[in-house]
């Protein structure tokens, strides 16, 4: 008999559908997997044949060919397991598989059926190429229950999955979640409040939260770089519903959510290592590549401390992503192209040692050593940072009255009024502006033109810095619901620059 | 200290040996603060308007501002290098090394032509430094710097050691304030290193009397963000803006217009009130 069972393998963040057919025949007892499984996929037939023995269920003693279709797409990973075991059950035994179904999931030796990743990018894939009915293992419901109009089945064991499609004992589906219902999380940064001082620092903060643009923050160990970098997230409004489940998707690959929380409405942040590997950070892995660093950041914040600790080449390979919002990998299997919108966070001491322009300690590195050193962070990546500003260490004995900050709360209304601005006008957030679009939305008092000009005459400015400092310009106008940008806006937007400290 | 080797024995390029004249050896930090820098180069065009043929050893910071102003005043000066006289060092002074050929100056070396940079040639270098000086000044040093190796050497060989004093607060004077605890003539214009040596006071003009002033007067700096700006140790946005209690943003547009208009440098994070250069005397 013949029984043929929907499935799906993922290509990124996308779907790809396959259909799992099982013949058992007159012949030699013997199992053949055919259609480009990976040895992954292979290994299936080991787990399928002891599930389902130990389910209970009869295993065909006879000729039994299991084919994957379409046969010249290769295929990995183990979600393909509870559809070969279900389409073999059905070949031996008949029963029918209802229309637009599809299974997902991986077995155990005792029919158990345990978690596969990327259940949501599955199900929101599946759903709009037509499907209507999805099994799931019973720890992912959740995940594809975030899909409106999927019926989802959440499966525990083999046995259970074959009674209900027999028309044995039903399970029950699992009911839509309306996500936007979920109460936003609570806020878990630490809080602007917290950081006495560090007036120059904050204010750049709320810039980049405002404009969306990166920031470069230079200054000695212990100056609070950290600190002030894991205060963005909280600053920021709270994800929309369409970015939380770009962010849920990305997590859901990487088999990265909470079971019973799939949406999270905080922004990420992210901090690798500085010895971070390139396909660690922009996304990596053999046949389709997974998400890096930049697309879990997507949305939110990627932060990375020590910049020049970074390998030359694995931060070259932030540009595309930086200038596009995505990254496009291509490996083996085929290319896939990954959301990789963050603001970007960098700190830097400001030479090896870290004290340069310290009041007070001596930097005891080499002008060489200091030039080699900054050279590393010059260049192309800087370029592309709009906010460059430098930290000083505030000393611990006066760091108790130092002034304490507004809390993140006030600053997120502005930063939200801002955007909302921004949005409003253009339709994008400011650092996301060309030049071209900057003449138009971005109008500059006939005084303030003259200083940006006057500015990039003596000091020479390049024309990526100049547009960098018209957008900041531009942010600083709209925290100040300002429709013009003024004289007091450009000039505060080319103090954000670094001079003699990576330049 | 190693004995300094012969002048006749020095390699040179250019005018060697040099005209007549009292020479005045300036060194200091290879990473001075703005004011050294102002200091060397301030010190160096007046010495040199006064007939000093300013010695110094091509390196960073006051160095280079020592040459600079040598020749902004008109004057020859010498470079007396570490490295084979056919290697500028670093290479980013080519041009200086050039303009120091130019301007009727020597590039010296005891070492053989074809010496490329090593640690332990500077400290023989400094020595010949002194020898060939009849005074010493020492601009910013910070505790066992090399300047400080020209100025024992100087000591050793009875010349005359003078040195420029700053803030109590920076690293980079206490190297010179304790030359002058140990005795070290203070300096605080060239008429001064032009009394020790008995030369050239008349040549002089009295402004070199007063102490140098600010030459900036601001259109519409009246709230004084200038007041509280050093021209030697930094001071950051935020301590601006909580001592005279205006928005950060404010003042960090305030402080990129002073910058604009020459009045303000920055350094690391911080700001510094800018020196008027030698060169923009009238």
């Amino acid at each position: 008999m013949l029984a043929t069972v929907d499935s799906c393998v993922l290509a990124g963040l996308e779907a790809r559908r396959v259909e799992v057919q099982a013949d058992s025949a007159n012949g030699e007892t013997k199992f053949f997997l055919v259609g480009l499984a990976a040895t992954s996929v292979k290994e299936a037939r080991e787990r399928v044949r002891s599930a389902i023995k130990n389910s209970g269920l009869a295993f065909p003693g006879k000729r039994l060919t299991v084919n994957l279709a379409p046969a010249e797409m290769r295929k990995t990973g183990s979600g393909l397991d509870l559809a070969m075991a279900v389409a073999i059950s059905l070949a031996e035994s008949g029963g029918r598989v209802l229309e637009r179904s599809a299974f997902l999931g991986e077995l155990a030796l005792d029919g158990a059926i345990r978690h596969v990743d990327g259940v949501l990018v599955a199900a929101r894939c599946l759903k709009k190429i037509g499907y209507q009915r999805l099994f799931v293992p019973a720890i992912d419901a959740d995940e594809a229950a975030l899909v409106n109009g999927l019926e989802v089945i959440p499966c525990g064991h083999l046995a259970e999955v074959v009674a209900h499609l027999r028309g044995g004992p039903q399970i029950a589906p699992k009911p839509f979640t309306d996500a936007t219902l979920e109460s936003t999380g609570s806020d878990v940064e630490p809080d602007l409040a917290e950081v006495h001082g560090q007036e120059e620092a904050r204010r750049a903060i709320e810039v980049a939260a405002a404009g969306g643009h990166h920031l470069l923050l230079s200054g000695p160990p212990g100056a609070g770089k950290t600190m002030l970098a894991r205060c963005l997230p909280g600053i920021l409004p709270p994800l929309e519903l369409s970015e939380a489940f770009d962010v849920a998707q990305v997590r859901s690959l990487l088999g990265d959510l909470l079971p019973g929380r799939p949406i999270d409405w905080t922004r990420p942040f992210r901090a690798p290592h500085h010895g971070i590997s390139m396909a660690g950070l922009i996304g990596g892995g053999s046949g389709y590549a997974l998400p890096g660093e930049i697309s879990r950041a997507n949305h939110g914040v990627l932060f990375l401390d020590e910049l020049a600790e970074f390998q030359a080449n694995v931060l070259q390979a932030l540009r595309q992503p930086l200038e596009t919002g995505r990254v496009t990998i291509t490996r083996s299997g085929g290319s896939v192209t990954y959301p990789a919108l963050f603001t970007l966070v960098a700190a830097t001491n400001p030479c090896p040692c870290g004290w340069l322009g310290d009041p007070f300690r001596t930097c005891r590195c080499t002008p060489a050593l200091i030039d080699a050193y900054q050279r590393r962070l010059s260049g192309p990546l800087l370029d592309r940072i709009d906010l460059q500003v430098g930290v000083r260490r505030v000393p611990l004995a006066e760091l108790a009255s130092e002034p304490r900050g507004e809390p993140s709360a006030a600053i997120r209304e502005r930063v939200l009024a801002a955007r909302t601005r921004q949005l409003a006008r253009q339709g994008c957030l400011n650092a996301q502006l060309r030049p071209s679009r900057l003449r138009t939305l971005a109008a500059l008092e006939p005084g303030s033109r003259h200083t940006l000009e006057r500015w990039s005459e003596r000091k020479g400015l390049t024309a990526r810095g100049f547009h960098r400092a018209w957008r900041v310009a531009r942010t600083a106008a709209d925290l100040e619901g300002a429709e013009l940008i003024a004289d007091r806006h450009v000039l505060e937007a080319l103090g954000y620059r670094l001079h003699d400290v990576a330049a | 200290m190693t004995s300094p080797p012969e002048i006749s024995a020095l390699n040179a390029r250019g005018r060697w040996p040099p005209p007549d004249g009292p020479r005045v050896a300036i060194v200091g930090s290879r990473r001075p603060s703005p004011y050294g820098e102002a200091v060397a180069e301030q010190l160096a065009a007046d010495l040199a308007r006064a007939g000093v043929i300013v010695i110094s050893g091509l390196a960073l910071g006051c160095d280079a501002a020592a040459h600079r102003g040598a020749l902004l005043g008109g004057g020859v000066t010498i470079a007396v290098m570490g490295t084979g006289v056919d290697i500028v060092y670093p290479a980013a002074h080519f041009r200086l090394a050039e303009e120091i050929l130019g301007a009727g100056g020597a590039l010296v070396s005891q070492f053989p032509n074809g010496t490329s940079p090593r640690r332990h040639n500077f400290p023989a270098r400094n020595v010949t430094m002194a020898a060939l000086s009849d005074a010493v000044v020492v601009v910013e040093a910070v505790q066992g710097s090399g300047a400080l190796i020209t100025a024992e050497a100087a000591l050793e060989l009875h010349k005359e050691v003078m040195a420029v004093p700053g803030s109590i607060f920076s690293p980079l004077s206490v190297g010179t304030h304790a030359l002058i605890r140990d005795g070290a003539g203070l300096v605080q214009n060239a008429r001064d290193v032009l009394g020790a040596l008995g030369v050239g006071r008349e040549v002089l003009d009295d402004p070199l009397k007063a102490p140098r002033r600010l030459g900036f007067e601001l259109p519409g700096e009246r709230d004084g963000i200038l007041i509280h700006l050093s021209d030697v140790l930094t001071v950051s946005a935020a301590e601006l803006a909580r001592k005279l209690h205006l928005p950060i943003s404010e003042v960090l547009g305030r402080l990129t217009s002073l910058e604009l208009d020459g009045a303000v440098r920055r350094h690391g994070a911080g700001y510094l009130r800018a020196l008027r250069r030698a060169k923009e005397r009238a």
